[in-house]
């Protein structure tokens, strides 16, 4: 009985929370809460510039076995 | 000051169990800590490679439903699939990947996958 | 002291009834030309994500409900000062209105369906095996018996897909005709077939619900979460201004954002 009653408080708290935290109006720079989309992959891509930038000067190769020393 | 808002269901159970696996996906972002670098590096090149697997193996279901392919054609086809899913397999073990790890979220775009 | 956003509604004039919002705080509206923005002083720190404070920023914004249109605004939207506050008015006004004046005395329902997808997918199993398409491909090497679990699990697959896209269709057939625009997402997991969310003119909200009780008295085999009405959280259409970008290099955008924005939240987390 104590658990239907529990699980609808849940489910309508979840309801709630779906709005209210994923889908309300953004309109000041909390981006850093839900760190945002496009820009997540776009500091992905950056990061993945450059390692590998830095792979290919240490061991020759992109491609590397992590356990490699870098020579 | 009244609340409006009814949320009705005789199954709560039901849709909390399934809200919640939305909820539990591990995280896709993208690790941008220099020390997990490599092991991101890993993730994001696999999770590429997973997505052209899973598009070639589509692609190959569709030919096989037209009758397109040949006996000869389906074992060419058939044998790349297997290498690849092998390959991708042996290096999600030695990356320590999880399949759900393979995945990128776009946002409002969804998943990647 | 910070202030705290819960929305925009389309009215300069003050809240008439006292409105309580977080730290149990009088709520009041900042006018800009003719609209305005619902705020409340914050004392404290940045709220935590509680239950309480969750449902006290909901119960502010249902109750402007009564009597305004009102865009609801993120959990946690907060701004150093009133300047602020006026200056991203003046950048988003014009999306505001468009906003405010296409959802105008409508509001929000959500409707969640859950199907039995083991069940449904052992059937389409047993069809498939029926049928004869294990023909389509022999099983004479370790190959071609891959390729034939592989195609036997995309047929399965994509038949499961198509009877629910089938499905979906029927009931949104019902519910669709009482809603201006709706936004449906299929199969977010095996079981939740539907996840969708229709938004309604005032007037036709009975109409709406009869609609919901008519399939849900058809089609008994499923399972259903009936939720509203709410403010039109998923119908607000705003452009993307500025590129967000913390810690990237980019300084000048960067600032530019926090030009426009009154940039705060991010320090205070």
């Amino acid at each position: 009985m104590d658990n239907v009653l529990t699980k609808s408080k849940d489910v309508t708290l979840l309801e709630v929370l779906d709005r209210v935290l994923e889908k309300g109006v953004v309109i000041s720079g909390d981006m850093v809460i839900s760190v945002a989309d496009v820009d997540l992959i776009y500091l992905g891509l950056k990061v993945l510039l450059s390692s590998v930038e830095t792979m290919e000067r240490l061991r020759g190769s992109p491609f590397a076995s992590p356990m490699q020393e870098p020579t | 000051m009244t609340i409006n808002r009814i949320v009705e269901t005789d199954f709560p159970e039901d849709f909390v169990e399934e809200i919640e696996k939305l909820q539990d996906a591990l995280p896709r972002r993208i690790d941008a800590n220099p020390k997990n670098v490599e092991k991101g590096l890993a993730k994001l090149v696999l999770t590429l490679i997973e997505l052209i697997r899973k598009l070639l193996e589509k692609q190959a279901m569709r030919r096989v439903e037209a009758g397109s392919l040949s006996e000869e054609e389906i074992e060419r086809v058939g044998e790349t699939l297997m290498k690849l899913e092998n390959k991708v397999r042996e290096l999600k073990e030695i990356f320590g990947l999880k399949n759900e790890e393979l995945n990128i979220n776009l946002g409002p775009l969804g998943d990647l996958m | 002291m910070k202030i705290y956003v819960y929305g925009i509604i389309d009215s300069n004039k003050q809240v008439d009834e006292p409105v309580y919002g977080l730290e149990k705080a009088r709520v009041y509206n900042i006018p800009f030309r003719d609209i305005g923005v619902v705020a409340s002083d914050l004392t404290g720190l940045m709220p935590d994500v509680t239950e309480d404070n969750i449902l006290a920023h909901e119960d502010v914004v249902e109750s402007l409900m009564e009597n305004f249109t009102v865009l609801p605004v993120k959990f946690l939207t907060v701004f150093d000062a009133k300047e602020n506050i006026l200056s991203m008015m003046g950048d988003y006004y014009t999306d505001f209105k468009d906003n405010l004046n296409r959802l105008r005395n409508k509001v929000e329902f959500g409707i969640k369906v859950i199907w039995p997808a083991e069940k449904i997918k052992e059937h389409i199993t047993s069809c498939y095996w029926k049928s004869g398409w294990k023909e389509a491909v022999s099983d004479d090497s370790p190959i071609k018996r891959f390729i034939r679990e592989k195609f036997e699990k995309y047929k399965i697959d994509k038949e499961f897909t198509e009877k629910a896209n089938r499905l979906v269709t029927t009931i949104d057939i019902f519910l669709g005709k009482s809603a201006a625009e709706k936004k449906l997402e299929k199969l977010k997991t095996e079981n939740l077939l539907l996840d969708g969310v229709y938004l309604v003119e005032k007037d036709k909200q009975s109409n709406f619900k009869e609609a919901f009780e008519h399939i849900r008295s058809a089609r008994t085999d499923l399972r259903y979460l009936f939720s509203g009405p709410w403010p039109p959280y998923n119908f607000v259409i705003l452009p993307r201004k500025y590129c967000q970008l913390r810690d990237s290099g980019r300084a000048d955008i960067s600032d530019k954002v926090i030009q426009h924005q009154g940039l705060v939240g991010a320090d205070a987390i």
